[in-house]
């Protein structure tokens, strides 16, 4: 036999032998992992700076004084009881289950005048991180809530948008010659930020036309841009003007910035789509445009892709009034903490408190505004191999119920809501089709929906056991008997949405 | 992992149970450390029957089954059925004398094989399509797709035929047909080996060379890295990220995106391939190469000799000439076309009020079908040709997979093979003439051009409805030069992009220097051999174990 044809039969199976000794030897010496995960550093990447500057405040806390966070603190153990409003009181609930009803009581009598008269309108503020980019989960929230109470139209737009592209619930392009701030990433903004934490100027452009587009997306109650009207500050600027083409009309109009806000119908119709040229608007502070028919529910989305929350803190007091005087809000949703994850530490205390003050700020701009806390969703992140819920975040969505039962705001777990522990993994690999992204993260469209209607479904379902316990209320002088028939209908309720 | 991993722990009758426990989310990879473990007893046990025949089939059998029940659960017994039918319809067809008897035969066959992929592949599709076209209600049925029912099942009916058209005889027993068909290596993603390669091997003498060895190792190793590294580190990383939401993204991380998804196809597929074909040159068989750097093609005509080798010659044998090949034209060879058109034309009519444009596109698409064959100087024979090859074009499409995006996908590759023809019969290449500035130049181009238009028809393949591909292609649309954004993106995904130059700089090596590599390899010790191999393995570890990278949003 020759050398080339001898067999080789010891020989393999010594090199796959061999092979895993070798494996195993690596194992030992080499790192875990070749691909670790890069801080990218780069003025193009979204990062909250707040955040930012809270986690290095925090670090150096902890650096310092260790034993001041032994704090004892009872919240978790405590029953939470509510006191009466507009009649109403809600059972105590204990911490585990909380869910802050009777907090949201204002805007369930609004909500219940609505159905009842069918007059009158609810308006919502929905603030988010990139969970709600591209109107997702907002649009069906909105979109549900339209179905049940009345209300056309998609809400405030920003001029210019990150995430235009893939929003369809209303088609929004815009020039290139826009100048945007954020609140995200500028504490000093030329001119007070707007409702939507951004503040838009026109770049001082002589050839290129300065330009928003608008054209109404395919949804129920948002296929038409009702009533546009232009949001806009305050400047010394007396030449501006605005050339707008609403569906088929055109009509020039003469910016008036004279007051912190201010505001301009383009028309009282309904167009299909809206085109406005920004003519010598240098140094006048734009925000958006409201499309909404003024009955019923308008949900606007404020979502800013890497938002923790904290930024709202900068908003302008006087300016925030002035958008509660014309858009009137009766609640402030805050969906975030997607950002505030992976941040290596599961002590939130720092994170609680912030948004704590955040809240407070908020009440103070917008007085009697009710608020609502969602939780972070759950996320997976790769441990030993295998996708798995993030160990950040319970910790967190307990942060986030602390800070809304200490501040008095209505709390939707959104992590328990979509199956708790694993739930993300199940969305992504196991939901056909899928249900979120790749990254574990975000939802698709499906999922996005699916979300809306659990946040839908409990907010409903307080606004149900609110109706009961007002019924329970009123007949209260007359009968005796209907009470205790309410009651037992009030827990089986419960026992079937808890 | 441990050496004591590798000796079986048996301490009561639920350990043995919990080793034939399926488990559909953890399927058996040839990338996973499960599958090494089993391999190497397995391995050992094999070298030890080495001077058996019987014994070492049925060894082989019974491991092949055991690995397929884990990828695919109770499905094994399918795959018994469907091979013990062939065998058996085979055995009679090879003994008929009667044409009719014997067209009765094969067809019978053919039809049975392809009902069962018929159901468990299109079931769902076709109540869609049924649904979406005639306004049905039919609820979809919950139909799991038995692993690798494609590739089996081709590789069965190329048995059956091959015996009809008498270019083989059967295999003497049962036991090795099932061996044939089942052969763990190319069971569940090929490559497609025909009968009249595989069965004569089965009865020589088992012999592994030295060189089948080390050839073997480094397509093992090659294809570790290309499908358990670069494919799945860009994918869950990048690709996925991108075609799950691309309006999300800036036009020039979708570009970036399909140029991932190009590389993550191939290094994917033939990855597992190479795997398969290594493992079976260990086990001293020697399976067809089934990927020659592809994206290497100068022209689509080209590219399909150099893409799924085994699927192309499959389809080309028993598809294309089946209904006429380039002799003649045949009922079925017109009747796929013929729909397809009709189809597009109408679907581009429904849009009429909305845009023109749907419709101009159908019917273009239509006339340059036709202008492929009416412009040939001999039209009729053409007009055959095309129509056969769009037919094969078409059927290999929707093999792909049970949705429309993958006829479009097999159409695109059809127009393109059948305008290249028209286009070689204008310009035909030059044989054997020197390469010259010019001819040099012009290669370049064709392999530029020819890279594109695939990549392009990857879009479609990739992603997930016709609105996501539309999307992707219109975000590419609006690509603009700006390096210094392209920079800053491409230092954010640093990773992703660091390993997609790599996958392209390997796939783009001239062959001679791979052939170096290769005696390079020949020529390494034992030992070093085995350290290789061994960190290849860590590499994959090492890959799996990084979670996925954070988000980043980039606004400029």
């Amino acid at each position: 036999m020759s050398q080339k044809n001898k067999p080789y039969f010891l020989q393999s199976f010594a090199i796959v032998v061999l092979s895993i000794a070798a494996f195993v030897g690596f194992k030992s010496f080499l790192p875990e992992k070749i691909f670790t995960e890069t801080e990218t550093v780069s003025k193009n990447v979204v990062v909250d700076s707040l955040l930012l500057d809270a986690i290095e405040v925090e670090k150096a806390i902890k650096a310092e004084d260790t034993a001041a966070m032994a704090e004892v603190d009872t919240l978790e153990e405590s029953e939470i009881v509510f006191e009466e409003k507009h009649g109403v009181q809600f059972p105590p609930e204990t911490f585990e289950q909380y869910k802050g009803y009777q907090h949201l009581v204002a805007l369930f009598q609004k909500l219940y005048e609505l159905e009842e008269t069918g007059n009158g309108n609810v308006r919502i503020a929905y603030f988010g991180d990139s969970m709600t980019d591209g109107d997702m989960i907002v649009q069906d929230f909105r979109s549900n809530l339209q179905e049940k109470f009345g209300g056309e139209g998609v809400g405030f737009v920003n001029i210019t948008s990150e995430s235009a592209a893939s929003r369809g619930s209303v088609v929004h392009q815009y020039s290139g010659n826009w100048k945007t701030q954020s609140y995200l990433n500028v504490k000093r903004p030329d001119s007070p930020f707007g409702v939507n934490g951004y503040v838009f100027f026109t770049k001082h452009d002589t050839i290129k036309p300065i330009w928003v587009k608008y054209r109404a997306g395919g949804l129920r109650h948002m296929n038409r841009l009702n009533s546009p009207t232009l949001f806009y500050g305050k400047s010394n600027n007396t030449e501006a003007s605005v050339e707008f083409i609403a569906g088929k009309d055109t009509l020039v109009k003469k910016l008036n910035p004279v007051n912190k806000l201010n505001t301009l119908l383009v028309t009282s119709a309904n167009p299909r789509s809206l085109e406005a040229d920004f003519i010598k608007a240098d140094s006048i502070p734009f925000y958006g445009f409201n499309f909404d028919n003024g009955k019923g529910v308008h949900v606007d989305n404020f979502s800013n892709r890497g938002n923790s929350g904290l930024p709202i803190s900068l908003f302008n007091t006087g300016v925030m009034r002035a958008f509660n005087d014309k858009l009137g809000y009766d609640l402030i949703v805050l969906h975030y903490g997607t950002n505030v994850l992976n941040y290596g530490s599961y002590n939130y205390t720092w994170y609680e408190k912030r948004m704590g003050i955040v809240v407070n700020h908020l009440r103070e701009c917008f007085p009697g505004v009710d608020i609502l806390v969602i939780s972070t969703a759950d996320k997976a992140t790769k441990y030993d191999m295998e996708m798995k819920t993030d160990s950040a975040v319970v910790p967190l969505t307990l942060a986030q119920k602390r800070y809304a039962v200490q501040t008095e705001s209505g709390f939707v777990n959104l992590y328990t809501l979509m199956g708790g522990d694993g739930s993300m993994v199940k969305w992504v690999d196991e939901e056909m089709p899928a249900m979120a992204n790749k990254d574990y993260t975000h939802f698709n469209y499906r999922g996005a929906k699916k979300v809306a209607d659990l946040i839908y479904k409990q907010l409903i379902n307080g606004y149900e056991k609110y109706k009961t316990l007002k019924k329970q209320a009123e007949p209260k002088v007359e009968e005796e008997t209907p009470v205790k028939e309410n009651d037992s209908i009030t827990v089986l309720k419960d026992s079937i949405n808890g | 992992m441990q050496f004591t991993d590798f000796v079986p722990q048996i301490s009561s009758w639920q350990d043995v149970l919990a080793w034939f426990a399926y488990n559909p989310k953890e399927p058996l990879l040839f990338n996973s450390a499960r599958f090494l473990k089993l391999f190497v007893v397995f391995y050992g046990i094999y070298l030890l029957l080495r001077n058996t025949f019987r014994l070492r089939i049925f060894y082989v059998i019974a491991f092949s089954l055991y690995f397929y029940q884990q990828s695919s659960g109770f499905y094994f017994l399918l795959l018994l059925f469907t091979t013990s039918l062939d065998y058996t319809v085979s055995y009679f067809l090879y003994r008929e004398t009667d044409t009719f008897r014997r067209k009765l035969y094969v067809w019978f066959s053919v039809v049975v094989n392809l009902s069962f992929l018929a159901y468990f592949k299109y079931t769902n599709f076709l109540i869609g399509s049924y649904n979406d076209l005639f306004g049905g209600s039919f609820d979809f049925q919950d139909i799991i797709l038995p692993v690798g029912i494609s590739f089996y099942t081709f590789q069965s009916i190329s048995y059956t035929i091959e015996i009809y058209r008498k270019e083989i005889t059967p295999a003497k027993s049962f036991p090795d047909y099932v061996f044939f068909v089942s052969f763990f290596p190319q069971l569940v993603a090929g490559p497609i080996v025909r009968a009249k390669d595989f069965i004569p091997k089965i009865y020589e003498k088992l012999h592994i060379s030295r060189e089948e060895v080390n050839y073997g190792l480094f397509l093992i190793i090659g294809g570790l890295i290309k499908k358990a590294v670069i494919s799945d580190y860009i994918s869950i990383n990048f690709v996925d990220r991108v075609f799950d939401a691309p309006n999300s993204y800036t036009a020039f991380e979708n570009l970036m995106a399909t140029y991932g998804y190009t590389l993550q196809i191939y290094c994917d597929f033939s990855g597992y391939s190479d795997m398969a074909i290594g493992i079976a040159l260990l086990l001293g068989f020697e399976l067809p190469p089934n990927f020659r750097t592809p994206y290497k093609s100068s022209s689509i005509t080209e590219f399909w000799r150099r893409w799924h080798i085994s699927l192309s010659t499959w389809l080309k044998d028993f598809l294309y000439i089946s209904v006429g090949g380039n002799r003649k034209g045949t009922f079925a060879g017109f009747l796929f076309p013929s729909l397809f058109f009709f189809g597009l034309i109408l679907w581009g009519v429904t849009y009429g009020p909305d845009s023109n444009l749907p419709f101009i596109l159908s019917l273009g698409a239509t006339l340059l079908f036709i202008l492929t064959f009416v412009l040939s100087k001999n039209k009729e024979k053409t007009m055959y040709t095309n129509s056969n090859l769009m037919t094969t074009m078409l059927l290999g499409g929707l093999w792909h997979g049970a949705s429309l995006r993958f006829i479009i996908w097999g159409a695109l590759h059809g127009m393109a093979l059948s305008v290249h023809k028209i286009f070689l019969e204008f310009f035909p290449s030059k044989k054997n003439s020197k390469t010259t500035v010019g001819s040099a130049i012009w290669k370049v181009f064709s392999v530029i051009l020819t890279f594109h238009f695939v990549a392009f028809c990857w879009i479609f393949f990739r992603a997930k409805d016709f609105t996501t591909a539309l999307d992707v292609i219109n975000n590419i649309g609006k690509v603009t030069f700006e390096p210094e954004k392209w920079q800053t993106i491409a230092l954010g995904y640093k990773n992703v992009f660091l390993l997609m130059l790599i996958g392209y700089v390997w796939h783009f090596l001239p062959e001679g220097f791979t052939q170096f590599m290769k005696q390079a390899f020949n020529k390494t010790p034992l030992v070093l051999k085995a350290v290789i191999l061994g960190l290849a393995y860590w590499l994959v570890y090492a890959t799996a174990s990084a979670g996925p990278q954070p988000f980043i949003y980039f606004q400029f």
